[in-house]
């Protein structure tokens, strides 16, 4: 078998059905225009960053790999973390 | 000469533990991740340098559409994931019939997003400069203008290379299915399915950060 | 079949073509073997880098006769250079181009492919005991990508409004808009170009790593990797992350020139420095991916010929790693003057200071590589010796541009010219002459002339220096970069011989390379016969027949120990192969434990 380690079934429909749900919340969220910018902002990246998760380890299959390639996905993230940061400092703090 | 002779036997080291076709993909995956980056990142940098060229979410753009697109896309994700899972049991024609769903979906996609395209457009919203003119939904096509040039570039240059990622992802599906009708994979031999639907997975997780960021923040 | 069984079964079908004989086509110009695919980018690249060295040639002319008609001047459109009774003189705007296409040329199209697409695709598969690639049809859609898109750079000279004229940086708003420099379509065939070329690099990027870390063979364990595939490795990831940042700015500037778009427009609102911090932010990995190769091409020419081991392995692949790491957090040394935030400029020197201390580590190790070694001073070995001496002025002069205050003199200046090059062509491209002359004999089989080489590189070694020494000086008195005309200020006029001394050295320096390319060619066809093992090495890819065949090794090998074990004491020659099964019978004092079996499942 060349997909790793056997396990059983993923919870597709579930994991399907969390999407569907987090997109109805997320568009929810973005207009209670009661809340301070901010707030929506970040509530609303922490919503899409999870469902990027899900999709991610259920559907890309990252939870049955070996931890080894866990380590190799999330090595873009420094970087871009350092990207974004670095210049938006430029712009914040002239 | 035999496979036995050729290798003595012996096996290359252990490595990553996946086998190269899907190794090959995700660090494949890894340069797009830097590649989105790049773009969503300027528009984040933008966006803070020039608050005044962007609008309000919902204002321009249309949220519900997309929203609705949102859905169409992680429907043909799961199509692909229940492909993968149909191969994986060798059932050849679950696999074909899914691969085919997520192909319909995909385009399906592709289809709104250029109706979309073409409803702003024609609202003047328009990534020049000199022909920017964006007045937002259900307003006068002559009334005031609604943020500056720098939405129409950052928006149709992020959406339009997702928009690319995924059309070039349902012509790989439709080469996918041809081989799949040809018989070419099997529950012993996924890796071509599986390396696909990497790839597709990735598609829809790009867009879902992207819808999050472009249309509703 | 399983699709590790499939695989298995390809790389035994692969290891020999001895039902068919593939037509000319299909083995020389769309070849999927790794050596030959190495091949066609070391002649193509080698092409780019006499062109590139032409373009500086025309440079030179203008900056050492400034004004004065150039000698073969009249056969160059006259959008280039304006015709007058006495012969044709050089426009500015051509003076402009030149400088642009020379630098892009060089590191683009010559100096890159030469390490990653030669060194890489030779090296690592033949390093780590692989019969080809991880993906051999890949890697020749990387090759044939790279073609198009060099066509299309040259191409650039013939349009209309002639090359890109803006600096190989391309800052925006110059780069922008057409208007300032003249050149239109120019400078969109070379942001095509470049992306292009990314595309090429990008998915060479993926071979390599993915070959690196599957694909070994047993034995081969992290740490028993030659250097130079530890360098490439890393490099490759490099590549990996950094060049698609590079293709999203190439990608919104030729929006912003095409389609109108104001990315970083400043009239329409877009943001200049923006193209400064993305560029830039690939910019400094790239010139890692430019050193790395050279430095682990060095490790290997400085521990065979000195006949020891390298010094502290362990700690050179660290320095390797370190450079990658940190070479993504100082990219802003490039932007001292560019009006960015005080702190943030700060804070770009502190670790551009930092990056100095791995390079350090790398330098000091193959000095203390060949202390008391048993030295063979042959070219290679010369090659290599003018590598890390020549690296090291270039390392120097880094300080000074790392620390702020200083750079806010020096920046945009000679300076900063001289630095580039000491680094480049006294690092980088005295590693390919070292490289190229050691792996010749397993390319095609011959030597090449060690005569011809040693007085090549006695002419070049004098010349360069004469060329890019005094550069530092010019970039100290104020002589600063890309300008055709320095003489118009008056408080520069008096470098004009020094200019002028520059330009001749510059003249003989170009020539006397006709040295090493009329020994390359030559040797190609007569050189004398190489063995497996001419120069005695360790590593894997001298265990196989100058040229390794077909799938590279009859049975996939073994690997017992590490790559640089010269003079040791278990050995009765002065080198112990990475493939030699250790002898039944340990000697009385065994200083190296060694595996008494393979150990396929270690790390």
């Amino acid at each position: 078998m060349s997909t790793g380690e056997a396990h059983k079934p993923p919870p597709y429909m579930l994991v399907w059905f969390g999407l569907f749900a987090l997109t109805m919340a997320e568009v929810g969220y973005a207009f209670i225009t009661a809340l301070p910018k901010l707030a929506l902002a970040v509530g609303l990246i922490v919503m899409a960053f999870y469902k990027a998760y899900l999709v991610a380890v259920y559907y890309m299959h990252l939870k049955w790999e070996p931890r080894r390639l866990w380590l190799m996905v999330a090595a873009p993230i420094p970087l871009i973390m350092i990207l974004i940061f670095v210049v938006l400092n430029e712009i914040f703090v002239p | 000469m035999t496979t036995q002779a050729m290798t003595a036997g012996r096996a290359p080291m252990p490595g990553m533990k996946v086998y190269n076709l899907k190794l090959g993909m995700w660090i494949f995956l890894l340069s797009e991740v830097m590649f989105f980056t790049g773009l969503i990142g300027s528009y984040v940098i933008l966006r803070f340098a020039h608050p005044d060229h962007f609008a309000e979410p919902g204002v321009v753009l249309n949220v519900p559409l997309t929203a609705f697109n949102t859905f169409l896309l992680i429907c043909s994700s799961v199509t692909m994931v229940k492909a993968y899972a149909a191969i994986e049991q060798d059932d050849q024609q679950g696999l074909k019939n899914w691969l085919l769903a997520t192909i319909v979906i995909g385009a399906g996609f592709v289809g709104v997003q250029v109706y979309e395209y073409i409803a702003l457009a024609a609202e003047g919203f328009v990534p020049m400069a000199d022909a920017y003119h964006a007045v937002g939904r259900h307003m006068p096509h002559d009334g005031p203008v609604v943020g500056g040039q720098l939405y129409g570039s950052t928006f149709y240059t992020m959406t339009g290379f997702h928009g690319a990622h995924v059309s070039i992802g349902v012509l790989c599906l439709c080469f996918t299915y041809w081989r799949a009708a040809k018989g070419a994979y099997s529950a012993d031999n996924l890796g071509g399915v599986e390396i696909m639907g990497l790839y597709w997975h990735f598609v829809d997780l790009v867009w879902i950060i992207l819808f999050t960021i472009v249309y509703l923040i | 079949m399983s699709t590790i069984e499939q695989e298995m079964v390809h790389a035994a079908e692969g290891g020999h073509h001895d039902h068919h004989e593939l037509p000319f086509i299909r083995k020389y110009i769309f070849s999927t073997d790794h050596k030959m695919i190495a091949k066609q980018f070391m002649f193509v690249s080698l092409f780019f880098l006499v062109i590139g060295g032409l373009l500086a040639t025309m440079m030179r002319w203008q900056l050492g006769y400034p004004g004065e008609p150039m000698p073969g001047g009249m056969i160059l459109p006259d959008a280039m250079m304006a015709p007058t009774p006495d012969g044709a003189i050089m426009l500015p705007e051509f003076y402009n181009s030149l400088v642009t296409m020379h630098g892009t040329i060089m590191i683009f199209f010559a100096i890159m492919p030469l390490l990653v697409g030669l060194f890489g695709n030779l090296l690592i598969p033949l390093q780590i005991g692989a019969e080809d690639m991880a993906f051999p049809r890949l890697n020749m859609i990387s090759f044939w990508l790279a073609v198009p898109a060099g066509i299309l750079m040259l191409a650039s000279f013939w349009v209309e409004g002639g090359a890109a004229g803006a600096g190989w940086t391309s800052y925006a708003p110059l780069s922008a808009s057409g208007e300032w420099t003249g050149v239109y379509l120019g400078q969109q065939l070379w942001l095509a170009s470049l992306t292009i070329l990314g595309f090429s690099s990008l998915v060479g990027a993926v071979n390599y790593i993915t070959t690196v870390i599957n694909m070994r063979a047993p034995g081969m364990t992290w740490f028993r990797m030659p250097l130079a595939t530890w360098a490439l490795f890393i490099t490759a990831i490099l590549i990996l992350l950094a060049i698609p940042v590079l293709a999203g700015a190439l990608i919104m500037l030729l929006f912003d020139q095409t389609l109108g778009t104001g990315f970083f427009r400043p009239e329409v609102g877009g943001e200049p420095l923006l193209w400064q911090h993305l560029f830039w932010f690939f910019g400094h990995p790239e010139v890692y991916i430019l050193i790395l190769p050279a430095m682990g091409i060095a490790s290997e020419v400085l521990s065979n010929r000195a006949r020891k081991p390298i010094f502290g392995y362990h700690s050179m692949v660290l320095a390797i790693i370190g450079i990658g790491f940190l070479g993504w957090i100082v990219w802003g040394h490039h932007m001292f003057m560019s009006g960015m935030n005080p702190l943030l400029g700060t804070s770009f020197m502190i670790s551009t200071m930092a990056i100095a201390v791995p390079s350090a580590i790398k330098t000091f190790n193959w000095l203390a590589t060949i202390w008391k070694g048993d030295i063979h001073l042959d070219s290679p070995m010369l090659y290599a010796l003018a590598f890390v001496s020549m690296f090291i002025i270039g390392g120097l002069s880094g300080i000074f541009m790392a620390s702020t205050p200083v750079d806010i003199y020096i920046h945009d200046t000679y300076f900063i010219v001289a630095h580039i090059h000491y680094v480049l062509f006294g690092g980088s491209l005295f590693a390919i002459f070292a490289g190229i002359t050691f792996w010749f004999p397993k390319m095609f089989g011959r030597l090449m002339n060690e005569t011809l080489n040693k007085v090549h590189f006695g002419i070049t070694i004098v010349l360069y220096n004469l060329v890019f020494w005094p550069m530092h000086n010019l970039g100290l008195q104020g002589m600063m970069r890309r300008i055709y005309d320095f003489t118009q200020y008056e408080y520069l006029a008096p470098l004009q011989p020094m200019n002028r001394f520059i330009s001749i050295s510059v003249f003989l320096l170009v020539a006397a390379q006709a040295v090493y390319a009329i020994n390359f060619f030559w040797s190609i066809f007569r050189g004398e016969k190489a063995g497996n093992n001419p120069w005695n090495s360790n590593t894997l890819e001298w265990t196989v027949p100058s040229p390794p065949p077909h799938g590279n090794f009859p049975e996939m090998p073994v690997v017992y120990r590490g790559p640089y074990e010269y003079s040791a004491p278990e050995s009765e020659e002065d080198f112990l192969p990475q493939t030699k099964p250790p002898s039944k019978k340990p000697p009385v004092q065994d200083p190296i434990p060694q595996p008494v079996t393979p150990t396929p499942e270690g790390f």
